[in-house]
């Protein structure tokens, strides 16, 4: 007997059926939507890179992640491992030939070799939005547009944007006295806040940097009330950067309720160097669906030239999580809309014609392939969910008839042959 | 209010003429604004002339401009031009509930203010979009029912169909462009 290969796949990996692939595509193109909406254009890079392009470039935990591996010519080459260093690589070496500002957006796999987790995998989407090569505060804020819009467009209104300026945070460090050997340690706490809580963020930073200095570096981090509020309270000069970004957000059309003014947020990474992001769900508790900030100088490790941007990147799965439990993706079904049956060998030539016409007005249809009882033809619908059945046989045309029958109420109606299409298209959305 | 020459739409032909021009009258004679142009115009037309500015005021039906989705337009309902927007089915149907109609044919020249009701009221049907004269459909077997406007429910009658369902409850409405303060 012939062996068979088990059809298994690596952890932290996953297969998509059509189904889930129907939802999945249907968001994919909402967000891509909303970017291009805003004039924003993709680009593609390979899913193999140089290791040395890549490596060196996400510290040293996180670089040890990088899938790399020597290929047939005995290469060393890694995946990609996220989609901003081959950004930064694509744009070094065609910066000539791009329109800048460049507003790009880039939806694609990228590959960690993690240990994979609940919700950790090795293979998955990112999406990325990014203008780069302005200093314009407009470019913020049209983030942030970008990001209430692509989540109000998924049905996902109950969004808290929390926003921060490193150079704020520079500040309030500076005004604490605190040395900038002790920056990044002191980011890294504060930016636990959320999960551990003030009490014991203000314990890990007395630890650090003696209780003077946390106390003061947590009375103005802390501060309640309005976003106004809180600008004034903090009364540093570098309230301002923030003070424009939210009366050019307000212009833009963001309601005030869903931008926060969040002074302890800092997003980790060093490269941040103005506003940062980061985007929560109330409904859903599921952590941030989106962050990301302006960042000073893109290219460095790849050119001279120095290009400024800002971006932020959507966790893709997340997004997926958060509408699957609120429900809201229950109604995206696979593509077909209408099946066409075929009834005989004689009626075939009708059934075809009938499925071109319902196809030239924009509607998905496909024709049954085998003149079989009509049960079954009901039957592979029904698993398809399609929304109609057009039922033509010999009876029906003799009349100039065919018989739709809807498949959610099993209601059917004899319609004009000829009335079969705008009966069809009667349905679509007013 | 500072007086100014205004641009203002009325219908050019139909039943919110004769009533319109009464009450452009009334304007007048309250002296709201000095001079006024008046612009005979289709009534399709009159919300999107105001809408993009190219008209300062106009009278239209309710139904047309919830119809258009330009219902921020409105300035005032004005006590003329009542009618409804009503579905209805041949004298001798079988169709009695909402829920009959579910899969029909349903004629109309407001295919969105139905859409609105039938969704709101969980029905799926298809909409056969027709200009005017929809009351015809039935016996062109176009559709199984018609959603149009009735004042008095005689042109209906005299096709053979009965009225059951109200869609919407229109009069006329004295709308303005954005940014046009009046007071009336």
């Amino acid at each position: 007997m012939k062996n068979l290969i088990e059809p298994k796949i690596l952890q932290g990996t996953r297969d998509f059926l059509p189904q889930q692939m129907a939802k999945r595509l249907y968001v994919m193109q909402q967000i891509r939507g909303v970017f291009e909406r805003f004039g924003f254009d993709t680009i593609e890079t390979p899913v193999i890179e140089y290791a040395e392009t890549l490596l060196g470039k996400y510290g040293d935990e996180s670089g040890k992640l990088v899938y790399r591996f020597q290929d047939n010519g005995k290469r060393d080459i890694a995946l990609r491992y996220d989609q901003t260093v081959p950004f930064a690589r694509l744009v070094a070496a065609n910066y000539q030939q791009l329109v800048m500002p460049f507003k790009c957006y880039q939806i694609s796999r990228v590959w960690r070799a993690d240990r994979p987790a609940k919700g950790r995998y090795r293979e998955f989407y990112q999406c990325d939005v990014d203008v780069i090569g302005t200093d314009s505060l407009l470019a913020e804020a049209e983030i942030a547009k970008i990001i209430r819009d692509v989540l109000f467009t998924l049905g996902l209104k109950k969004i808290k944007i929390r926003c921060n300026s490193r150079k704020l945070l520079d500040q309030i460090l500076e005004y604490a006295g605190i040395d900038l050997n002790l920056k990044a340690a002191v980011i890294n706490i504060l930016d636990k806040i959320l999960k551990i809580g003030e009490e014991k963020v203000l314990v890990e930073l007395a630890d650090l940097l003696g209780v003077e200095k946390a106390k003061a570096v947590m009375q103005k981090v802390t501060v309640k009330g309005s976003n106004i509020q809180k600008l004034n309270d903090i009364n540093l000069a570098a309230t301002d950067e923030v003070n424009d970004f939210l009366k050019l957000c307000s212009d833009y059309g963001i309601e005030d309720e869903i931008l926060v003014f969040d002074p302890s947020l800092a997003r980790g990474l060093d490269y941040y160097t103005g506003i940062v992001f980061e985007v929560d769900c109330e409904e859903v508790n599921i952590g941030s669906l989106c962050g990301g900030g302006r960042y000073g100088d893109l290219c460095s490790l790849f050119c001279k030239e120095k290009f400024s941007g800002v971006g932020v990147a959507f966790g893709f799965d997340r997004i997926m999580l958060a509408l699957e439990e609120l429900n809201m993706l229950n109604e995206i079904a696979m593509n077909s809309s209408v099946l066409v049956t075929c009834f005989s060998e004689e009626s075939l030539p009708d059934s075809l014609s009938i499925v071109n016409e319902i196809r030239a007005a924009g509607i998905n249809a496909e024709v049954f392939f085998e003149a079989t009882k009509l049960a079954k033809q009901f039957k592979y619908a029904d698993k398809k969910k399609v929304d109609f059945v057009v039922v033509c046989g010999p009876d029906e045309l003799a009349k100039g008839e065919v018989t739709v029958r809807n498949l959610a109420t099993g209601k059917q109606i004899a319609v004009p042959r000829l009335q079969l299409v705008s009966y069809l298209k009667g349905y679509e959305e007013k | 209010m500072k007086k100014n020459k205004l641009r203002f739409a009325v219908q050019k032909s139909g039943r919110l003429k004769e009533d319109s021009l009464l009450y452009l009258d009334k304007l007048r004679e309250a002296k709201i604004f000095d001079e006024v142009e008046v612009l005979p115009l289709r009534d399709d037309d009159i919300p999107r002339c105001v809408a993009g500015g190219a008209i300062d005021l106009g009278i239209v039906g309710k139904n047309l401009l919830y119809e258009e989705k330009l219902e921020n337009l409105s300035i005032k309902e004005l006590p003329f031009a009542f009618c409804k927007l009503m579905i209805a089915v041949k004298e001798d149907s079988q169709i009695s509930t909402l829920q009959d109609l579910e899969g029909l044919r349903i004629a109309t020249s407001y295919p969105r203010l139905l859409a609105a009701y039938l969704k709101a009221n969980k029905v799926r049907a298809s909409l056969v979009e027709l200009s005017g004269e929809v009351e015809v459909a039935p016996s062109l077997n176009l559709a199984e029912a018609v959603c149009d406007l009735v004042q008095t429910g005689s042109t209906l009658k005299k096709n053979g169909l009965k009225p059951l369902w109200t869609v919407f409850e229109s009069c006329a409405v004295l709308i303005a462009r954005p940014g046009l303060k009046l007071s009336v």
